[in-house]
């Protein structure tokens, strides 16, 4: 703050002429000073705008933000009218005519006001205050004049925008997140937040299911999903995690690992319960193609050595049976007999082979080749297996000049051929058997055998690569799990899609080179 | 000419057929039931050729296939097995020196005709190269 000179008098004299009549003593002079001098500087430091305003409300006193504000020197401010002084340029005569009227009812009841208002600054660019408008009283409770104190607030206000873009992209980001649910129970269980992810992972609107009982999410059959067990979790530990199954709107059931937390409300009571639900449906389902193949190489350990067991005694009953066929004293009738029993040993033979091929360990001799051509070369082949004589046509969708894969030739084919077969025996009175390839996102050559046949009941799909699984009445149940293994150790994927009357779909992915 | 062929498989059954089978086809044949006895009975008497089962109590075939590869150079041996047909099997036997590898599951008529066609094939290489 600019001190004032001698001639101008002294700012803190002159609203407080008592004060200095009582201090009379020389010595404390410089004491007093000193004090002003601080007081000054404390002012000047604060950063807000302070004004002392007389009983006319004209300004006796202002420190260096209310200069620097204005624009004017501290000798133009001191003696004008505050209003004045504040709103000089016209247009805010509303403003001004706004100040007045808080001015006078902080006068008439001589409270305290706070107050936001805007002024404009030296360069006639609108600056947001928070006002504070306070009388000062004097000794004898007379009312001396006010101190109004402004706080420039435009910058923060400013910065909302700013924590608005924030709260949208806040916003944006909850509502992408898929894999989470969050919702919010009260303590009689029913939901009162409906938000993020969670209509898109469980199927229900926000106001279908708002104020319906948490139950409804949770399934009967999942022992884990036990609400009760849940919330005496949480009202007894603060938390419960646990992995469990959520039912959605249409009653299909998601694994979910679902996180329960107690809300509390200011007083620290508990007033609910947050719930988040994270979907592991894709790990599950990896979890379980991990088991599944790890079920299956064991299976294919066991089939060897079984396989082993039995090639041995039945080389031993063949060969003897083939030797026997040949004596030349065998009646007729024997030798019928002896031919019956060559031929059903023979047919325990090949089904061993097929668990040895299902078994094989053998690497694959990989080459670079073309998808397409390994498709093609496999057409001719159908035919010579004996297949139902109806009318099947084959429409063929390849995708031209795609990535080489690392194929062995015969493995890839024995799939193709294996699937091929399958669809034709799904069709027993004709179809459209459709075979495709295309190029998977640059990774992968994607093959897709469809049929228009009698499909596969959905609670069978999920054993239909186990060995020994066959919907067939003379199916060994070894095709599709040879398949799976060669399409494994090419490092690709195969899945099944199929629907009962409808058909089903074979998806393979075998990764380019 | 009439072959002398060593059977080695250590289960009688086995062995007694795959010596009926051979001598069917004019061959002369003797067996044992160990890689051990093989190895010793190589040693006092003198085969044209040897068929030898892969999974044998004590050592394995595969040591017996080498120890013969190390003492006769040109003596065939074809491999015979349980497991059929394995492509880590076949590149093993191949490895240590055989002339032919033979599943049991092979349809038995099939059997004798392999083996035949395997020492006939051995032989003339062996012809080929000592000319």
């Amino acid at each position: 703050m600019r001190r004032p000179s001698a001639s101008e008098g002294d700012g803190f004299d002159s609203p407080l002429p008592l004060k200095k009549r009582t201090l009379k003593k020389v010595g404390m002079t410089t004491a007093i000073r000193e004090t002003k001098e601080i007081l000054h500087r404390l002012l000047d430091n604060t950063g807000v705008l302070v004004l002392y305003l007389d009983r006319n409300e004209n300004v006796l006193l202002c420190n260096k933000k209310a200069e620097s504000v204005t624009g004017l020197k501290h000798e133009e401010i001191i003696g004008k009218n505050w209003l004045e002084l504040l709103f000089r340029n016209k247009n805010n005569i509303i403003k001004k005519d706004i100040f007045k009227a808080v001015m006078d009812s902080s006068i008439r009841y001589k409270r305290s006001k706070d107050f936001e208002g805007t002024i404009l600054d030296k360069e006639g660019k609108e600056r947001l205050f928070s006002w504070n408008l306070s009388p000062m009283h004097a000794e004898e409770n007379q009312s001396e004049g006010y101190i109004l104190v402004g706080h420039d607030i435009t910058e923060i206000r400013e910065n909302r925008p700013v924590l608005k873009n924030i709260d949208a992209t806040l916003k944006d980001i909850f509502s992408s997140i898929k894999e989470y649910a969050l919702y919010v129970v009260n303590l009689s269980g029913n939901i009162t937040y409906f938000g993020m992810g969670s209509e898109a992972m469980l199927g229900w609107k926000k106001q279908e299911i708002i104020f319906k009982h948490v139950s409804i999410l949770h399934s009967l059959e999942d022992i884990s999903a036990n609400l009760h067990f849940i919330l005496e979790n949480v009202r007894l530990f603060g938390k419960y995690e646990a992995e469990m199954q959520l039912v959605t709107k249409l009653g299909e059931t998601i694994p979910v690992i679902l996180t329960v937390n107690q809300l509390l409300d200011s007083t620290g009571k508990i007033s609910g319960y947050i719930f988040i639900a994270k979907d592991i449906t894709e790990r599950k389902k990896f979890e379980y193609q991990v088991l599944q193949s790890e079920k299956l190489a064991a299976l294919g350990q066991l089939a060897a050595g079984i396989a082993h067991e039995i090639n041995n005694p039945l080389f031993v009953i063949s060969g003897r049976l083939g030797m026997l066929k040949e004596e030349k004293e065998l009646s007729l009738k024997m030798k019928e007999g002896l031919n019956l029993v060559y031929l059903q040993a023979d047919r325990i033979r090949k089904l061993v082979d097929r668990i040895l091929m299902f078994a094989h360990k053998s690497t694959p001799s990989f080459e670079p080749m073309d998808i397409n051509e390994i498709i093609e070369s496999v057409m001719p082949l159908i035919h010579y297996n004996n297949l139902p004589t109806v009318k099947i046509e084959i429409e063929k969708h390849f995708e031209k000049n795609m990535p080489c894969i690392r194929a062995d030739l015969h493995q890839l084919q024995e799939v193709f051929l294996n699937l091929l077969i399958n669809a034709y025996q799904s069709m027993p009175r004709g179809g459209v058997v459709k075979i495709s390839t295309s190029n998977f996102q640059n990774l992968y050559a994607q093959v897709k055998i469809s049929d228009t046949g009698i499909g596969i009941p959905a609670q069978h799909l999920k054993n239909i690569f186990m060995p020994f699984f066959s919907t067939k009445n003379d199916g060994t149940g070894l095709g599709l799990s040879i398949c799976h293994n060669i399409i494994k150790n090419h490092n690709g994927s195969i899945e099944l899609t199929s629907q009962v009357d409808q058909g089903s779909t074979f998806t393979i992915k075998l990764p380019f080179i | 000419m009439l072959y002398k062929i060593l059977v080695v498989d250590d289960e009688t059954e086995v062995r007694d057929l795959l010596v009926d089978l051979l001598n069917k086809e004019d061959y002369l044949s003797k067996s044992c039931a160990s890689g051990e006895a093989a190895l010793d009975l190589l040693k006092t008497e003198s085969f044209d050729a040897v068929l030898l089962d892969i999974k044998l109590s004590g050592i394995s075939g595969l040591e017996v296939l080498k120890n013969i590869r190390d003492t006769y150079k040109n003596l065939p041996v074809v491999m015979i097995t349980g497991f059929g047909y394995d492509e880590d099997l076949i590149a093993k036997s191949k490895q240590c020196g055989c002339c032919g590898y033979i599943g049991k599951n092979m349809p038995v008529s099939q059997i004798i005709t392999t083996f035949k066609q395997f020492i006939e094939t051995a032989k003339e290489r062996c012809k080929t190269q000592n000319e």
